[in-house]
């Protein structure tokens, strides 16, 4: 810890640290913003059939993709997949997390791990056992045909059905952890005062908690969706062709059909529309929590 | 309210919320309890108790293989981002300039707030124009170091958010030097970020799939790669062996962290 001695004789105090963020920097520049340069450039680049991509250049991957139908179609999916797997994964994960939150009980700890472990089980795993649940001759179709409630499979993978069902599941943690640790900050004392003033649990709940838990909202809901819109070994072993999403088709654009130019140029149309979606999102929740008494 | 109401709600939630933690565990459970299960198929009713699909998973060589290498990569993942995430936490804390500060948590918490797979894509097309290609497990380790720094950078950086600096100026008022203040005040106070930081590190690193499928050098599978290409063409309890194994060490290593740091110090 040499470097800290002459820091301390600088006088300036605020740039003294600088050498704390130079390994950081140094990685995230070269390894991951310069890289995204790389995708652009790959976007650009002719096409060829005897490498994986020709030296000139060319916007032709850009119109193509945006002139398919096809494509968008995959897009919307996607987005579609996401927004609900959000939105499902807020209202599964808000009780599971106030009610942890608030719980006092010697069981906690093993709530805790109940919570956990899905997230620390391993995604290829997690979606293995999705597959023995839904599948043709899987669990949930076996019990709906005991109890007489269907007579033929449910088509339940292979679908967005599936994937949705299963991106909840994969990434229910992610939304559960982040409300925790925001609901565990705010004082019980403050709710005890609205209740000790009159306020109704659910008022007191809309009104003090609610809001107070926003910040939580806002960093697990970012969380859940760019995952699930990203997600691709979930779609890849579970949504067959009904439920491909964009991640599944690019991937397949690269290693299947080695179309690398084609693949980048749709890599780019997923990222600018993933950008835009949660920069719009942050505003918009950014607004909502100013306005807040 | 009268009292019986506040019963009746609070019934209601605890069967809504239990109803979810089912769901949580639901799968997990069906995969241990089939994982034991005597029978060829993934299916119920249970046949019986044995151990033959975890004997099947020990005489794979692959699968061992696999994850020794995915624990490697895992753990110098977790070594390097414990060092550089945490100094870059601080710096951004507490000597950053508010300018600059805003685009070093962009930066810092890029690789989360992008797709994985994008992040993957990029690296594919830049280790193979510098001409490194994917001959060797240099291009994935990286990969794997840029995808889980995030986490350990969030986990300190919210432990310093929550950290009254008061107790540091304290410190320095009573004459430690800055290194003393680090070492006595705010390195025990920021614990159990690093801890929670490089755990989570760890736990996603072994877990990451698309940066390991798009930079394995040949012959080298992580161990979810192996499961991947091994459901292709079996659909046996064996997988639900290896699903088991990681469960049970899953099990192991949490109550090891909630003996020491205690679970309850998690934060993001």
């Amino acid at each position: 810890m040499s470097a800290q001695a002459p820091a301390r004789v600088e006088s300036s105090g605020r740039g003294s640290g600088t050498w704390m963020v130079v390994p950081a920097l140094a990685l995230l520049v070269l390894f991951f913003a310069l890289p995204y340069l790389s995708i652009l450039t790959m976007s650009l680049r002719e096409a060829s059939t005897r490498a994986v991509y020709a030296d000139g250049f060319t916007i032709a991957h850009y119109t193509t993709a945006l002139g398919d139908g096809f494509i968008w179609g995959i897009l919307g999916r996607t987005l579609m997949i996401g927004t609900i797997v959000t939105v499902l994964a807020l209202l599964l994960g808000y009780p599971v997390a106030y009610h942890l939150a608030r719980s006092r009980s010697r069981w906690t700890s093993l709530l805790y791990i109940f919570v956990l472990s899905p997230l620390l089980v391993g995604l290829v795993v997690r979606t293995f056992a999705w597959m023995i649940i839904l599948s043709n001759n899987g669990v949930a179709n076996q019990a709906l045909r005991g109890l007489g409630l269907i007579d033929f499979p449910l088509q339940l993978m292979n679908n967005t059905l599936g994937v949705t069902i299963a991106l909840t599941h994969v990434f229910l943690p992610f939304i559960i952890l982040p409300l925790l640790g925001n609901l565990q900050a705010i004082s019980p004392d403050l709710a005890m005062a609205s209740r000790s003033l009159g306020a109704s649990r659910l008022r007191t709940f809309l009104k003090v908690t609610l809001p107070l838990s926003l910040p939580g909202i806002q960093a697990g809901t970012i969380l859940v969706f760019v995952l699930s819109i990203s997600a691709y070994v979930t779609p890849a072993m579970l949504g067959g062709s009904g439920g491909r999403t964009m991640s599944v088709l690019v991937v397949q654009y690269l290693i299947d059909s080695f179309r690398w130019p084609a693949g980048a140029a749709l890599a780019i149309i997923m990222a600018s529309v993933a950008i835009i979606f949660v920069s719009l999102y942050l505003r918009l929740t950014a607004r909502a929590m100013r306005r807040l008494p | 309210m009268s009292s019986v109401d506040k019963t009746i709600w609070d019934r209601l939630f605890l069967v809504l919320v239990g109803a979810i933690y089912i769901f949580l565990m639901f799968p997990i459970v069906l995969v241990m309890l089939l994982s034991f299960n005597s029978g060829e198929f993934l299916a119920f009713p249970l046949e019986g108790f044995s151990l033959r699909w975890f004997e099947s998973l020990f005489s794979n060589k692959r699968f061992l293989d696999a994850t020794l290498y995915s624990v490697r990569i895992a753990a110098i993942s977790t070594i390097v981002n414990g060092v550089i995430g945490t100094l870059a936490a601080i710096y951004v804390a507490r000597h950053a300039r508010t300018g600059a500060r805003n685009w070093l948590r962009v930066l810092m918490t890029g690789p989360l707030l992008v797709p994985e797979i994008l992040t993957a894509i990029a690296l594919l097309f830049f280790f193979y124009e510098i001409g490194v290609g994917t001959d060797y497990s240099i291009g994935i380790q990286i990969g794997h170091i840029v995808v889980t720094f995030p986490y350990v950078f969030l986990n300190v950086s919210s432990a310093l958010f929550n950290f009254d600096r008061s107790q540091e100026e304290a410190a320095r008022s009573l004459g430690a030097g800055p290194w003393m203040v680090f070492r006595r005040v705010t390195l025990p106070a920021i614990k159990p970020g690093i801890i929670t930081g490089c755990l989570f590190c760890f736990v996603i690193s072994f877990d990451i799939f698309n940066i390991s499928l798009l930079l394995k050098s040949l012959g080298n599978n992580t161990l979810p790669l192996e499961l991947f290409d091994y459901l292709r063409f079996n659909f046996d309890p064996t997988a639900a062996a290896i699903a088991s194994l990681s469960i049970f060490l899953t099990f192991a290593a949490i109550l090891i962290i909630d003996r020491t740091v205690g679970l309850r110090s998690l934060r993001f």
